[in-house]
């Protein structure tokens, strides 16, 4: 019955984005639009006195203005019930500012016009009277004592204190041979995808229906959103996907934007588009990751990790978005890893800064969390003299104790082979060759060094998604989802699993997941979910299709075949397809899954000029089962290619009265082929038992290990000075720092 | 990211351009390759009445090599300096910066002309051309000066242009026999504009003797800036590896570079000696 598509690299269709046919957001255009333009703070901390719009509305072409006064008090809700506490709610954000604002970036008008350039002509003359603040400008200021408060009325700085534990922790610091100790700091940065954010807004008249254009990720939740917030019912709203130029996690999550198109379209009634710029992009969009670890590591003298302890300053940013607690949560869940702790005790905190607020980016929390433990186990081989490599093999957890559990801490690894794994990449890689490669060339003056990382990463987040198989009178299916295409190639892999369990050629299949109309529910593209989720609910449903179609003929079900329009059981006798119905399925997934990855890097450094350059850089994640072997590898090679970034170039800087500093492309350093070594992936395939497809998340895993190896190839090959190894970016000038003090 | 209004005239001669930019008055500006202008534009940090376009003006393109002396139209773009084999031996260090600037599509529009007069503290060719010792030919519609590049930048993204007054051409000098030339920098991406920039022209005699010495350095003051003392304790000494050395570390001794967020002025310090000794011993090595 199978055709033998899983596990197949069929080809993903995706001349659209070659040939120039794709249309995205931007290309969209409703008759009678208008263009909105939001006015953005353009400083960190400061009371707004005055607002005054006159002089913007008497311009040609403006529409109208808004401001806070003129929307319903409301705010962005969070995505993930998991991602609150009690009070997390006293920190959303406003679609637009109310007597204060809190970022640079941080919406406080809008003006509507009939032309965009007019509509950026009159933003610059509203008027806004500012009483300026004093400002938190960097996560360890934020808990002081005496600090400004970013939202007074709260009394605090601290969203979210997230303790973790397991074992009994002092006892085994007590019985440790060392201990050590160290600070370490991720910066923050971001996803710069090629597509900026966009959305267009119109209400059909005629069926009451507003429609939102540009939904991405997570168009379902983004509905609902909308429907509280702006007090209409769910159905009456709809959302769709068009193409998309990249979405990374930061793409498709409700912004105040998503509010204030929908609000103005409804308001005005006539279609409304906004298109982010790039300027907007680096101050509105989400950013990520920053965070300052104190960490400290038990060990045996032979190299036996025993417990750890670490104490996290997670960056909230100015609000909490939808994402909730997630900076502060997902770290914590990440810190253990795929080693066997005796105990350890973690406690992140998610704290306010004014600063743009933090959502989740590629590898949320897991990237952070890898790159603290991974850098201090190269500390603690360099202070126990052991192979880097040695250490990590003592203490991969073997596959014999899976499925493991840290409880009561909720993490749980169901099924791979760590020590496997592991050895798969040294393997690949020519571990053993490539030490001695770096001894020569070391002897001849250049400064290499290797570095490597391990981890595991939680994907496949439920709750559930549905599917539905319509088929249609020519023979065709038609799959809706409620999962998002963010040019992952979710269409592909779905349509191999449709049409290999439906039995029929892929051509027949067509997957929808662009219209929150077509399918009840949906949790969207996040947490490497889509295939785990959505290709279980469609395999699913492909069997719910065959059984009702031979229950139709009376036959078991592995004899009946889709063809030509038909049902036909093996001995002849068939009936039109249309008449079987629609099949349906639906997947739960009540606990995440782990899967394990690994990282390895070969760097070498220009000493005089700081420069690092990455020589190789490998990449080996465990995905259960390869449904697309090749568009896994393009993920993770992408993965990885942000990672070298985020390791080396990307930081979103600001200075000390909160303004950024990187608001240009230019100042955003991102990687280009000049700078990226061609990745080497390795796909290991270990069956996940949690599901009948035996499938694990893979969009996110490239990068986990990514900027943990390369710090540590970069401290590798600085010799003594590598301890000094504490912080990325690794920019030149930050490498002849750890150089020139001594 | 939308340009404020302006009113744009399109020059076909070097006369109209000059009279559409006398008529357009003060906050007109020309524009050529646009590399430089449309960001500023974009991001409103430049809001010009008028732009005239100069790219039709066939007078301003062309590469000149007389008697030794080089003329550059101001209408050139970087690719096709970085695509004249010709300019070798004492002009190579031009070939090689233009072949820095930014990314090709880039340097398939941007001018020679435009650089000069966008003045980035941190560009190539106003770099080389201070160490080639260029002079800049403006015209505008009252008359033409001559004005050497040592008058010209007046800070970062200013020079001593006039409203009104176009760049048409740089000439630079015939160089002594056996002068040669190079161009060192450091960005760290690829096509990113440099942190530090070095640009070496030595005229050795036969004996290898430095009869003189040029060196020019970009990114480390609000123009770009000459290694005076560096220059000093070359001329008349033999290009040797720990005289080139020297000259390297008086060079960073006399730069003091202010820093920003990406590069700190002790670190762009350190940059100029590394990239001044590499200049240096290339130019030891490829004699
Ligand atoms: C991504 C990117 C990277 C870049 N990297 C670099 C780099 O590494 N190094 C570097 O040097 N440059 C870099 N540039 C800038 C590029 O070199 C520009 O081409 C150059 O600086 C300006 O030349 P243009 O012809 O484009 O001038 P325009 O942008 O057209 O004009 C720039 C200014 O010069 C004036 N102007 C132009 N021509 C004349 C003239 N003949 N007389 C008087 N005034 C004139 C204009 O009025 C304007 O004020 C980069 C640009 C980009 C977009």
């Amino acid at each position: 019955m199978t055709s033998g598509y899983i596990g197949v690299s069929v080809e993903r269709d995706d001349l659209a984005f070659l040939d120039g046919t794709a249309c995205y957001v931007a290309d969209v255009d409703r008759e009678g639009q208008l263009y909105a333009r939001v006015v953005r703070s353009p400083v960190a901390h400061a009371r707004i006195l005055d607002i005054d719009v006159a002089e913007a509305l008497a311009q040609p072409g403006v529409v109208a203005v808004i401001t806070a006064a003129d929307i319903p008090e409301t705010r962005i809700p969070i995505r993930l019930p998991m991602a609150e506490t009690p009070y997390t709610h006293l920190f959303l954000q406003p679609p637009l500012a109310r007597e204060v604002v809190r970022y640079v970036g941080e919406p406080v008008a809008v003006v509507v016009a009939s032309d965009p350039y007019l509509a950026e002509d009159a933003a610059e003359l509203v008027d806004v009277d500012f009483d300026e603040l004093d400002v938190v400008s960097d996560i360890l200021s934020a808990t002081t004592q005496g600090t400004p408060l970013v939202h007074a009325e709260a009394g605090t700085n601290i969203v979210a204190t997230v303790p973790l534990g397991y074992g009994d922790v002092e006892a085994a610091f007590a019985r440790a041979d060392v201990v050590i100790r160290d600070r370490l700091r991720m910066h923050r940065h971001t996803a710069v995808p090629m597509e900026t954010r966009g959305l267009l807004a119109e209400m059909d008249h005629g069926t009451g229906v507003l429609t939102l254009w540009g939904a991405a990720k997570v168009k379902h939740f983004t509905r609902s959103a909308l429907s509280s917030m702006l007090g209409i019912e769910r159905h009456r709203i709809r959302l769709v996907e068009n193409h998309v130029g990249g979405g990374f996690g930061v793409r498709g999550e409700p912004y105040p934007e998503d509010f204030l198109v929908a609000f103005l379209a409804l308001r005005l009634g006539r279609p409304i588009k906004w298109i982010e710029d790039r300027a907007e992009h680096f101050v509105a969009t989400n950013h990520a990751r920053e965070q300052e670890h104190d960490l400290e590591i038990a060990a045996t003298a032979d190299g036996r990790l025993l417990a750890f302890r670490d104490r996290a300053w997670c960056d909230q940013g100015a609000y909490v978005r939808s994402q909730g607690i997630l900076p502060a949560l997902l770290p914590a869940l990440h810190l253990p890893g795929p080693y066997r702790w005796e105990a350890f005790s973690v406690e992140t905190r998610g704290v306010l800064t004014n600063r743009t607020p933090v959502g989740t980016y590629r590898g949320p929390g897991m990237t952070e969390a890898t790159f603290v433990r991974e850098r201090m186990l190269d500390k603690l081989a360099a202070e126990l003299r052991l192979d880097p490599a040695e250490l990590r093999r003592r203490n991969l957890i073997r596959p014999g104790e899976l499925p493991f559990s840290f409880e009561p801490a909720p993490i749980t690894y169901e099924s791979g082979d760590f020590p496997a794994g592991f050895e798969h990449l040294l393997d690949e890689v020519g571990y053993d060759d490539l030490c001695k490669q770096r001894q020569v060339r070391r002897a001849s003056g250049e400064h290499v060094g290797i570095g490597f990382a391990a981890y595991t990463e939680i994907g496949a987040i439920g709750p559930f998604e549905e599917a539905r198989i319509v088929p249609r009178s020519d023979g065709r299916f038609v799959v809706h989802v409620g999962v998002a295409s963010l040019g992952q190639g979710v269409e592909t892999v779905l349509g191999q699993i449709a049409a290999e369990k439906l039995g029929v050629p892929m051509d027949a299949v067509s997957i929808d997941h662009h219209d929150t109309e077509k399918l009840a529910d949906g949790f969207g593209a996040f947490a490497s979910r889509s295939t785990t989720l959505a290709g279980n609910a469609v395999a699913l449903a492909a069997e719910d299709l065959r059984a009702k179609a031979a229950a139709r003929l009376d036959v078991p079900a592995g004899e009946i075949r889709f063809v030509q329009g038909q049902v036909r059981e093996p001995s002849g006798r068939t009936i039109p397809l249309a008449e079987v119905g629609e099949g349906r399925g639906r997947f739960d997934k009540p606990h995440p899954t782990f899967s394990f990855g690994a990282a390895l890097s070969l760097v070498s450094i220009d000493r005089e000029t700081g420069l690092v350059k990455v020589l190789r850089h490998a990449v080996l994640h465990d995905v259960g089962r390869a449904v697309n072997p090749e568009l896994l590898r393009r993920q993770l090679a992408g993965a990885a290619s942000q990672g070298i970034g985020a390791a080396l170039l990307e930081e979103l800087l600001y200075d000390e009265y909160g303004q950024p500093q990187s608001t240009i492309m230019a100042d955003y350093r991102m990687p280009t082929v000049e700078e990226l070594p061609d990745i080497e992936v390795i796909v290991e395939e270990r069956p996940n038992t949690a599901n009948p497809l035996g499938v694990k998340g893979g969009g996110e895993s490239g990068m986990v290990g990514t900027p943990a190896a390369i710090a540590n190839a970069v401290a590798d090959a600085l010799g003594v000075e590598g301890a000094r190894v504490w912080r990325l970016p690794l920019t030149p000038d930050r490498v002849r720092e750890m150089l020139r003090h001594h | 990211m939308k340009p404020p209004p302006f009113a744009y005239r399109r020059a076909s001669s070097l006369e109209e351009a000059l009279r559409l930019a006398a008529e357009a008055g003060e906050d007109a500006k020309f524009i050529a390759g646009g590399q430089s202008l449309m960001p500023l534009l974009a991001l409103r940090l430049s809001r010009p009445s008028h732009l005239v376009d100069i790219n039709r003006l066939q007078e301003l393109g062309g590469v000149h090599q007389e008697n030794g002396a080089l003329r550059v139209g101001a209408l050139v773009r970087h690719a096709t300096l970085e695509r004249s084999p010709d300019l070798d031996g004492p002009w190579q260090a031009l070939r090689e910066a233009a072949a820095l600037i930014g990314h090709y599509p880039i340097r398939l529009r941007g001018t020679f002309g435009g650089s000069l007069a966008h003045a980035d503290p941190a560009a190539e060719l106003p770099v080389v051309s201070t160490a080639l010792q260029a002079t800049f030919i403006a015209r505008s519609a009252s008359g033409e000066r001559e004005i050497p590049v040592s008058e010209f930048f007046a800070g970062p993204l200013m020079t001593v242009l006039e409203p009104g007054e176009l760049v048409v051409e740089a000439r630079f000098p015939a160089p002594s026999p056996g002068t040669r030339s190079v161009f060192e920098e450091f960005s760290p991406r690829a096509g990113d504009f440099a942190f530090a920039a070095a640009a070496v022209v030595l005229a050795a005699d036969d004996g290898g003797r430095v009869r003189n010495a040029h060196i020019a350095l970009g990114g480390v003051a609000a123009i770009p800036v000459r290694a005076h003392e560096a220059e000093a304790a070359l001329e008349g000494e033999v290009l040797t590896g720990s005289a080139a050395q020297e000259a390297a570390r008086l060079a960073a001794a006399g730069c003091d570079p202010s820093g920003d967020a990406h590069a700190s002025g002790a670190y762009r310090k350190e940059l100029v000696a590394t990239l001044v000794g590499r200049a240096l011993s290339r130019l030891r090595e490829e004699r």
